[in-house]
This record gives structure tokens, C-alpha cells and sequence, in this order.
């Protein structure tokens, strides 16, 4: 009998021959795709006419509905509390258009302002008499966070991390773990997809979080490179952070488990870069002063008590930091990005296939994404499956979200790739 | 150790307040300001800039000794001003149109103000015609170009078009940069170097000005 979509993400997940490759478009805010593209997709597989909701704000990401992943044949779905970054819920949509002038759907709290150049602005929690906290501007495709109430503390400060940040994490709300719950059991009941829980829940350092963006008012070290030269010269700040966030990170991890179990079969942990184009963001010896013991803590926690397997997104090369990821325990790396210095994918897959899970990797997003034909689209993706799908192991998407430009062509050619792939195994 | 490589080793620990203070004092002993820039601030910058591209430092390294360099210049300013120190050259950068993404822009600038070039830095999402401005009104010798992105990148051949179109394009020079952006890519648009890293960008300013 034909396995489930459920079953070939499990036996994927513990690194066992699936068939036919898993494959991914939205079930995370990171293998996701931008409201523009989603809207160009739709109408290029034939679907029925529909305004895309947006569910990611700060990106603009669209929501992969039901039609969407029945026309591609995807096999993973995100459950998630249901709140956006800016800390409003992702519910009572309404209309809203993009820069472009297409029409989409936002989330009620999601309220903007327009300046007298074009920027756009975004308020958290959807809060329009406190400062907003994120722009874009004229002629862009996404928001990026402002920097707001950050502090230059001078070397003579001993700034508190716990206080400062505060107000920047806490516990699943009632109505966040019942919206966990009811769409965990939906889709588990319902459905055969394979579930991934959404939540970064130890996100540590990630560029995206440091400004606050749900925060109504931020204080501290929000500027991001006065982050990073924070952790030389306020250690203990960048660690009372990060004890804190995995305080609650943990305490929130028991409470996801307490309303899904392990339905899901994978959580998003850290969607924290710690890589670049040409290199490492940071020194080894970072990684293992800051940000490796956490880790640790969390997945522990993890392999302990559920039976999920551990996801984080990282960008960039990260080849000299692989060998402290897994000692750490982390069991998935998103997105694979083949096209930063030294990832070539034969390397990742040959010697760190049998301990990772790779997500993402299935097409290079910098340039045959949205510079190649689609032959080129078709003849990548095939080849990165070929790589990648050897015993398991492999997730077919992008390498990371895909942009606001991108032609329907190519899109189709990528997941024709994996169509003709899978027919042939 | 002299003071001068006290300093330059300072400053490579990102030792900012230690970098300062000794600044001072090799004020006060008579060093010339410009011999404490170059061969104090300048040499520590460059070897940080040489341990950048060899993937020995990081982003966070380079950030904490630029903090260190710029403590220690700000504390020479005025002398080198008195001595009629200047620049051995004066460059534009900013982050393209649509994009505000920076991160990388500053490391070039922090790169290249440790090569002793005046930069004056345009921000995020400058138009073609800003950069232009600068170049006329200025007197910037090369543009440089950031951008993070493959759906503002393209605006780096706006402004090569937008340099042609004020007849500045043989008297400048236009640099890019940026995660995707290529070799290929800068040749394609017509603009003058592509580098992939900010120490490099630094380099191939100081040859390019150099001639």
C-alpha cells in the first residue's frame, strides 16, 4: 500500500528510504513563499480566483492553502499559535493591497500608515499610537524591522538583559495553545499530511527578533551590530537574554507538547542565522560560549520528552559549525543554501546526510530561481534531488522562501522536477 | 611593544576605551597624529581586514575593533585637521533603492575608513541620482553599491545608467556588492568591480583610487 504523506515525513525524519521524496511550500515561515509569487503560482496551475492571505507580515508571506498543496503535492503542514511576529493573532482578514496593487487579505490587526514617500509602516500588535515598528519602502516587497528604544550603554553599565527584554517573550497564551490544539487535531484526524510545530521556540540572537517587533516598547541593546559587539562587550547581557528566552522557550515547548503530543513529528527551534555568503558569522568559539550550550538545553528537553525531531534554520555557509550543531542535537537544517561558499551539496550530503535532515536545498534562490529559464529551474532541481534524496534524509523546497518576483514558469518547472523525480522511484 | 603597536594590537581586541586612552598618551609623548593613524589605528585595522578575508574574524571582530578605531580617531580628528592630514580619497556608499538592508554597507565603510578614505555614507535606499549628487557635488571618486537582495539588485544598473546619463561615468568609479550579486553580474550592468567581501572591497578601493 502506498505510504501517507505522514508516513514518508516520519521515515524522512529518522533517516529511512521515504519513496517517493517529502516535499515543502509553506508549512514554515522559512520554506514559505511571498504573497506576490503564491498569487502568479495560483493562477499559473489553474486554481480558482482567490486574494492570498497574508500570514507572515513581516516578509509578506502567502498561506499555502488546501488547492495549493493538492495541485503541487506537498506533504507537510505547519501548526502554529497562530501569531505573527508583530504579535497579532492571524485572523478576521481583510483586504489590502500590495505595492504592486494586488489585492490581498492581512490580518485585522494588521495596520499600516504610508508617508509622504511611499514608505509603508507597520505598528505592533497592530498598536497605531505607539511608534511602528517596521518599514518598507517605496517600490519594496517586504517589511524590515526599525530600530526603536535601543540604549548605547556605556562600557561602565552593567544593563540588565532580563529586564530589557522582558517584555519580548512569554508563555503561549490560552487562546494561542487552543489554536494549537484545534488545527493540530484537525489536520492530524483529517488529514495524512506530515505536522511540523511552528514557534522559534529558542530563537537566540535571530536579526529578527533582537528589534522588538511585537513589542510596543522595546529598550535595550536593539541595534543589531551593537547585538553582536555586545556579546564582547556585555557577555552576561547577551547571556541573561538567552537564559531568559529559553526559560520561557522550555516552559513553552512542555505547553506545546501538552496540546499536540507527538502529532507533530517536528518542531522549529532557532531560526537564527549563523552564516553568511563567504562565511561563518561568528567564531566557533562564539557559537560555543553563547549560543551551543542553549541549544543543547532545548533539544535535550526535546529528545527526552517527545518524540519530535529538532528544526533550525540557519543561512549562509555554516560547513565549520556543522560538526557542533549535531552535538548539540540538532536533527534539521533549513535552508541548505548550496550557494554560500563551501556547501556544495555532495559534501553536506555524503558527510553529514547520515546526521542531518536537510530541508530546503532544492533550487539555488540567489540566481536559477529568478534568473534561470525554466529548463534550468527543471535541470537543478532534479540534480539537488538526485543529492539529496539518497536514504532519506531530504526535504525538496527552495533554498529559503521564494521571493516576490518570481516567474509562475519557473515555479511550475521546479515542482514538475519532483513530480517526474518521485514517478520514477 | 611601542606604543604604536600597543595600539594596533588593541585596537584588534576591540580594546576600545584601552585604545582610546593610549591614543592620548602617544599624543602627549610627541608621536605625530598622523603616524599614530597609520601606523597605530590603520595597520590594527588592517590586519583585522586580512583576518576578515581569511575567515580567521568575523563580523562581531570587525565591529568591536572598528568601535576601537573610531574612539581612537575621534580623539585624533583635531590634530590631523591642524597637520592638514587628509584623506587619500574620498568614496560614496550606500544600500540601493528598495533595499534597507545594511549590515554589510557599514562593514565596507568601517573597511575602508581603516584604509585612510573618506567615506561618506548615503544609507539605505538611496536613488541612482543620489549617489550621482554625491559624486558632483562632493567630489567622490567611486560609488559604492550595496544590495541583499535579487529583487533590488538590478537597481545597480540604474545607477551606471543614471552616471552615464549625467556624463560622470568616465571620472568615476562604481563598485558592487552584496549576497547575490557576481562577477558576472557587474560586468553584465557595466559598473567596475564586483568584491565579495568588505575587506576586499577596501583593497581594490585603495588600487582603483591608486590608479
Amino acid at each position: 500500500m502506498a505510504k501517507t504523506a505522514r508516513e514518508r515525513f516520519q521515515l524522512t525524519l529518522e533517516h529511512q528510504d521515504p519513496g517517493k521524496t517529502v516535499v515543502d511550500l509553506g508549512s514554515t515561515p522559512i520554506s514559505g513563499i511571498s504573497a506576490n509569487a503564491l498569487d502568479g503560482l495560483r493562477k499559473a496551475l489553474g486554481l480558482p480566483e482567490a486574494r492570498v492571505k497574508v500570514d507572515e507580515p513581516l516578509q509578506l508571506l502567502g498561506m499555502v492553502e488546501e488547492d495549493v498543496r493538492q495541485a503541487l503535492g506537498l506533504d507537510i503542514v505547519g501548526i502554529t499559535p497562530g501569531t505573527t511576529m508583530y504579535g497579532f493573532q492571524n485572523r478576521d482578514w481583510k483586504p489590502w493591497k500590495l505595492q504592486n496593487g494586488l489585492d490581498v487579505l492581512v490580518p485585522g490587526d494588521f495596520n499600516t500608515t504610508v508617508d509622504a514617500e511611499g514608505r509603508t509602516y507597520l505598528y505592533p500588535q497592530g498598536d497605531m499610537s505607539v511608534p511602528p515598528a517596521a518599514v518598507m519602502p517605496k517600490g519594496g516587497y517586504f517589511f524590515d524591522n526599525i530600530i526603536r528604544g535601543h540604549v548605547d550603554y556605556d562600557d561602565d553599565d552593567t544593563p540588565d538583559g532580563k529586564a530589557d527584554f522582558f517584555d519580548d517573550f512569554g508563555l503561549y497564551t490560552d487562546e494561542q495553545l487552543r489554536n494549537i490544539e484545534e488545527t493540530c487535531n484537525d489536520y492530524y484526524n483529517n488529514t495524512e499530511y506530515g505536522l511540523i510545530g511552528g514557534g522559534a521556540l529558542a530563537g537566540l540572537g535571530d536579526f529578527a527578533i533582537i528589534p522588538g517587533p511585537a513589542n510596543k516598547h522595546p529598550k535595550g541593546i536593539r541595534d543589531i551590530p551593537a547585538f553582536m559587539v555586545a556579546h564582547y562587550t556585555f557577555p552576561d547581557y547577551i547571556h541573561e537574554i538567552f537564559e531568559y528566552q529559553l526559560e520561557i522557550g522550555l516552559k513553552n515547548a512542555a505547553l506545546f507538547h501538552q496540546a499536540t503530543g507527538d502529532k507533530i513529528q517536528a518542531m522549529q527551534i532557532s531560526g537564527t542565522d549563523f552564516g553568511m555568503q563567504t562565511g561563518p558569522y561568528m567564531t566557533l568559539d562564539s557559537y560555543r560560549e553563547f549560543y551551543k550550550p542553549y541549544h543543547k538545553r532545548i533539544n535535550d528537553w526535546v529528545h527526552q520528552n517527545t518524540n519530535w525531531k529538532t528544526f533550525y534554520h540557519t543561512c549562509g555557509s555554516i560547513v565549520a559549525f556543522l560538526q557542533d550543531f549535531h552535538e548539540a542535537g540538532i536533527d534539521i537544517l533549513n535552508p541548505v543554501q548550496c550557494s554560500a561558499a563551501g556547501m556544495d551539496p555532495h559534501m553536506l550530503k555524503e558527510q553529514w546526510g547520515d546526521k542531518f535532515v536537510f530541508w530546503g536545498g532544492g533550487i539555488d534562490t540567489q540566481k536559477t530561481l529568478p534568473f534561470g529559464t525554466p529548463e534550468e529551474v527543471y535541470r537543478e532541481a532534479m540534480e539537488r534531488l538526485e543529492i539529496f534524496s539518497k536514504n532519506g534524509g531530504y526535504i525538496f523546497n527552495p533554498i529559503h522562501n521564494v521571493q516576490s518576483h518570481i516567474a509562475p514558469e519557473n515555479l511550475l518547472a521546479f515542482f514538475r522536477a519532483v513530480r517526474d523525480f518521485n514517478a520514477n522511484r | 611593544m611601542s606604543i604604536l603597536n600597543e595600539i594596533s594590537e588593541n585596537l584588534q581586541r576591540g580594546k576600545a576605551k584601552i585604545v582610546k586612552t593610549l591614543v592620548q598618551q602617544a599624543i602627549e609623548e610627541g608621536v605625530p597624529a598622523k603616524q599614530i593613524l597609520e601606523e597605530g589605528l590603520l595597520s590594527g585595522m588592517n590586519i583585522v581586514g586580512e583576518k576578515f578575508k581569511a575567515n580567521e574574524v568575523f563580523v562581531p571582530e570587525v565591529l568591536v575593533a572598528a568601535r576601537a578605531m573610531n574612539m581612537g580617531t575621534a580623539v585624533l580628528k583635531p590634530l590631523l585637521a591642524e597637520d592638514g592630514v587628509e584623506a587619500s580619497g574620498k568614496v560614496c556608499i550606500g544600500t540601493v533603492k528598495g533595499d534597507l538592508h545594511d549590515i554589510g554597507k557599514n562593514l565596507v565603510k568601517m573597511m575602508m575608513e581603516g584604509k585612510g578614505l573618506e567615506v561618506v555614507d548615503l544609507g539605505v535606499d538611496v536613488s541612482p541620482e543620489q549617489f550621482v549628487d554625491a559624486v558632483q557635488n562632493q567630489g567622490c571618486q567611486i560609488i559604492c553599491c550595496s544590495a541583499l537582495l535579487t529583487t533590488t539588485m538590478g537597481i545597480m544598473a540604474d545607477v551606471v545608467k543614471a552616471a552615464e546619463a549625467a556624463g560622470i561615468r568616465d571620472s568615476v568609479k562604481i563598485m558592487v556588492g552584496g549576497a547575490p550579486v557576481t562577477e558576472a553580474f557587474c560586468q553584465q550592468i557595466g559598473a567596475d568591480k564586483y568584491t565579495p567581501d568588505a575587506a576586499t572591497a577596501a583593497d581594490v578601493a585603495v588600487q582603483l583610487l591608486a590608479g
